[in-house]
């Protein structure tokens, strides 16, 4: 078991709270799932709805471990060009201009094809050497010299074939470069994969991945993460809120506010220095919270109720 | 009887009971690979056996692969792992479990009366290694034996759960419970209060063997039993399903949509790039000199098959219509833009009402609206003015009913022109063969006039349909 690169990953404890002062409050599960990350080096699949902190899990634990953070955000038509490394086209042309003049002075003397193929031969690879490669977040994930955090954001965007393309990556640390040969990961960093599950990854990749899947937070945990992110706010204030909004989850609406919704309705109340939660002031604020119109108007015909869940 | 030292019999008692769960997940339809299985180990000994909570967290990260699975791992493991009750306080004064780790069911001993006057005649039992074990509560020696013991009985083979008794007895044969039940005997006349001590260590014992017998039900067996009953369901006719068994027959419907739709829907992503595209790949190469480094390829436009179910919900057929829409909603990844029609004399299209609505309450709604004597003449009059237009090359038309037309004209003139327009015709028929024609069935008629006509009654029949629709695609 090497915890030696991350040695601040290395007890559940203690990375429950380096978490919480670097601002993210984690339960037991994300905590034990980090640890068991770092100690079996195996990637973290995390799933989850939509804002619940998947990628500041990330981003927080590149703060906690002190490396970079390389970050991939994947899409429809992500390809191994843009995930993994490029050949510099427009150097590599320029280079050949600018070179072709050396030419005459290379094959200076060499009688006949076959002895100016062998001179040239001798220069083999100068246009496919690392001189000339670019590398993109995964080969520079790979390259970093003291691990780092790899975060691939978004997989479920990005096509089935980028997923078999990442399996190399995840399962044995290292890029194949025909041209170059295996580059393998310097120290192996902490990679994290981020699904908002608008498909099925394939069992090939969720095999390589340790599973951790984030739900909505408790009141109690919620609670406790705006108090972190709002401090201004008042401890009864923040209550008061965070019920407001699990009532409001429960409702059926297109799109539940997610934890940064819940964040940025707390700074707005602030903002409008807001003393007490009150129907009216619910009312005009609504719109940070809930996104569509429609699940405004299903609020607002339950507001009474809302209310009351929230006065606790 | 052979005794390890406790702690080694602990840690392999503990990975052993691991690979037992593992096992029991399989039976709860958990696929774990034995990749997995060796994660979990690692897992386990990373976090340790001590904290149940640490456990789960760490043995669901790697075993559970989604939220579904999640829920069906962690209801498992409250299952398979028992926190222990609390202990009597009487006589718990010796080993200090850590709570709720995971050890063997509790014992409750009662204290044999320490102050039994003159010799006490259960001596003649000491030296029993049976005896002393229970005697002393020997936890670990008595985990061990027990489990040589259910090994010796086979215990993995138990099939049904009234075999439990009979592998009972097996396994306190092969622990020696003889002597002691030899033992009670004599006493019984003579020492009663040997005898009673005897007969509670006995019943102790019973129970913890008991109970290692369930758990191997469990583990081994259920899982055989709700094979059964899946595959025994699958073939049932689906007009006969009835209300008990509804749960069981969804889950494997959307175990069977689930396979499917992973299956097809990766087929459907590949071969995207087409030709190059040479008009494009030279204006691209223009800065470069005419060296065309970044060549352009055509995208093949893949016709997307577009299902139309048209489905009679007439009394005898409605149940059938049911399932077929059901099975193709919980397909929709995968197909995308399918449209509902529904009639038994008017039609309608119930997509909107597919879309809105969860299944079960679409179906409701369609009964009531659509329901009434079938004429199939009608349907297809109306399906032709509804829908007839945006039929083409990449439509699979089904139509789902048993053909039975009260004799009345089926129109088969317009059956014709659909299968002229759309890419397939597929006309399912709940009845078996046999009865096609007999009576007032078109179906012989109707069979002449579509690509496909089959038998579809089970969810076998109508998963290999499905599939077949799935697959055929340019």
């Amino acid at each position: 078991m090497s915890d030696t690169h991350y040695p601040a990953l290395s007890d559940i404890d203690a990375i429950q709270q380096a978490f919480e002062s670097a601002g993210y409050i984690c339960t037991t599960r994300i905590a034990t799932v980090v640890r068991l990350a770092a100690a079996l080096e195996k990637p973290v699949l995390i799933e989850g709805p939509p804002g619940v902190g998947k990628t500041e899990l990330a981003k927080t634990c590149a703060m906690v471990v002190d490396r970079p953070l390389v970050r991939l955000q994947c899409y429809e038509g992500l390809d191994e060009s843009k995930a993994l490394y490029e050949w510099k086209y427009g150097k590599q042309l320029l280079y050949t201009q600018l070179l072709k003049e050396q030419l005459g002075d290379v094959l200076d003397g060499a009688k006949g094809l076959n002895e100016s193929m062998s001179r040239l031969h001798e220069f083999g690879d100068v246009f496919y050497s690392e001189a000339f490669l670019e590398s993109r977040p995964l080969l520079k994930a790979m390259e970093a010299d003291n691990g780092g955090v790899l975060l691939i954001d978004e997989i479920d965007k990005a096509d089935f074939e980028f997923e078999s393309l990442l399996l190399e990556v995840l399962s044995d640390f290292q890029v194949s470069i025909p041209e170059l040969g295996t580059i393998q990961a310097h120290s192996k960093p902490l990679v994290f994969l981020t699904s908002n599950d608008t498909r099925d990854l394939s069992d090939a990749l969720k095999r390589r991945c340790l599973h951790l899947h984030i739900p909505f937070p408790s009141v109690e945990l919620e609670a406790r993460i705006v108090a972190s992110r709002v401090p201004d706010l008042a401890q009864s204030m923040t209550d008061q809120l965070v019920r407001f909004v699990h009532a409001i989850r429960s409702l059926d609406l297109k799109k539940a506010p997610a934890i940064s919704e819940t964040v940025d309705w707390a700074k707005s109340l602030v903002l409008l220095h807001a003393k007490d939660l009150d129907g009216s002031l619910v009312r005009d604020t609504l719109n940070v919270l809930l996104k569509y119109e429609e699940d405004i108007q299903i609020a607002e015909g339950q507001l009474p109720k809302l209310m009351a869940a929230a006065a606790g | 009887m052979s005794v390890d030292p406790p702690h080694t019999a602990r840690a392999a008692a503990s990975s052993d009971q691991l690979l037992a769960f593992v096992q029991y997940l399989r039976g709860k339809k958990i696929p774990v690979s034995p990749a997995d299985t060796l994660d979990a180990i690692e897992v386990a000994e990373l976090v340790g056996y001590q904290n149940r909570s640490l456990l789960k967290n760490g043995l669901a990260a790697a075993l559970a692969k989604s939220l579904h699975e999640l829920s069906v791992f962690e209801a498992a493991f409250d299952d398979y792992f028992q926190p222990i009750p609390e202990r009597p306080p009487a006589g718990g004064q010796s080993d200090v479990e850590p709570e709720g780790s995971l050890a063997e069911p509790p014992e409750q001993a009662p204290q044999i009366d320490p102050a039994a006057p003159g010799e006490d005649p259960l001596d003649g039992l000491r030296g029993n290694s049976l005896f002393d074990a229970l005697e002393s509560r020997d936890e670990s020696t008595l985990s061990v034996a027990i489990e040589t013991a259910a090994a010796e009985a086979k215990v993995e083979e138990i099939s049904l759960f009234t075999q439990r008794g009979q592998y009972v007895r097996k396994i306190l044969d092969a622990l020696g419970d003889e002597a002691l039940r030899e033992a009670a005997i004599e006493f019984e006349q003579s020492e009663p209060a040997a005898f009673e001590a005897v007969q509670a260590l006995r019943e102790q014992l019973r129970e913890r063997v008991r109970d290692r017998v369930e758990r191997a039900y469990l583990i081994h067996a259920s899982a055989a039993t709700e094979d059964l009953l899946d595959e025994s369901l699958s073939k049932l006719k689906l007009g006969n399903v009835d209300h008990s068994q509804m749960a069981r027959l969804k889950r494997l419907m959307d175990r069977m949509a689930r396979k499917l739709a992973a299956r097809h829907g990766r087929r459907r992503r590949r071969y995207r790039r087409g030709k190059l595209h040479v008009g494009e790949t030279v204006r691209r190469a223009i800065p470069t000199d005419g060296i065309p480094f970044h060549p352009r390829w055509r995208k093949i436009e893949r016709k997307r098959p577009q299902i139309m179910a048209i489905c009679d919900v007439s009394g005898s057929v409605a149940a059938y219509a049911k399932f077929l829409l059901m099975f193709l909603y919980a397909v929709q990844d995968v197909l995308p833009r399918t449209r509902s029609f529904a009639f038994s004399a008017a039609l309608g299209e119930v997509s909107d009402l597919f879309a809105t609505l969860p299944v079960e309450e679409a179906i409701e709604r369609v009964n009531l609206k659509y329901g009434g004597a079938t004429d199939y003449g009608r349907a297809l009059q109306d399906f032709s003015e509804l829908a007839l237009a945006e039929v083409n090359s990449a439509t699979t038309v089904i139509v789902l009913g048993d053909a039975r037309n009260n004799q009345a004209d089926p129109r088969l003139d317009l059956l014709a022109e659909i299968k002229a327009r759309a890419r397939q015709l597929i006309w399912l028929n709940p009845e078996s063969t046999r009865l096609w024609g007999t009576g007032d069935s078109e179906m012989l008629l109707v069979k002449r006039h579509c690509h496909l006509a089959k038998e579809c009654n089970n969810l076998n029949q109508l998963e290999r349909i499905i599939d077949k629709l799935l697959s055929d695609k340019r």
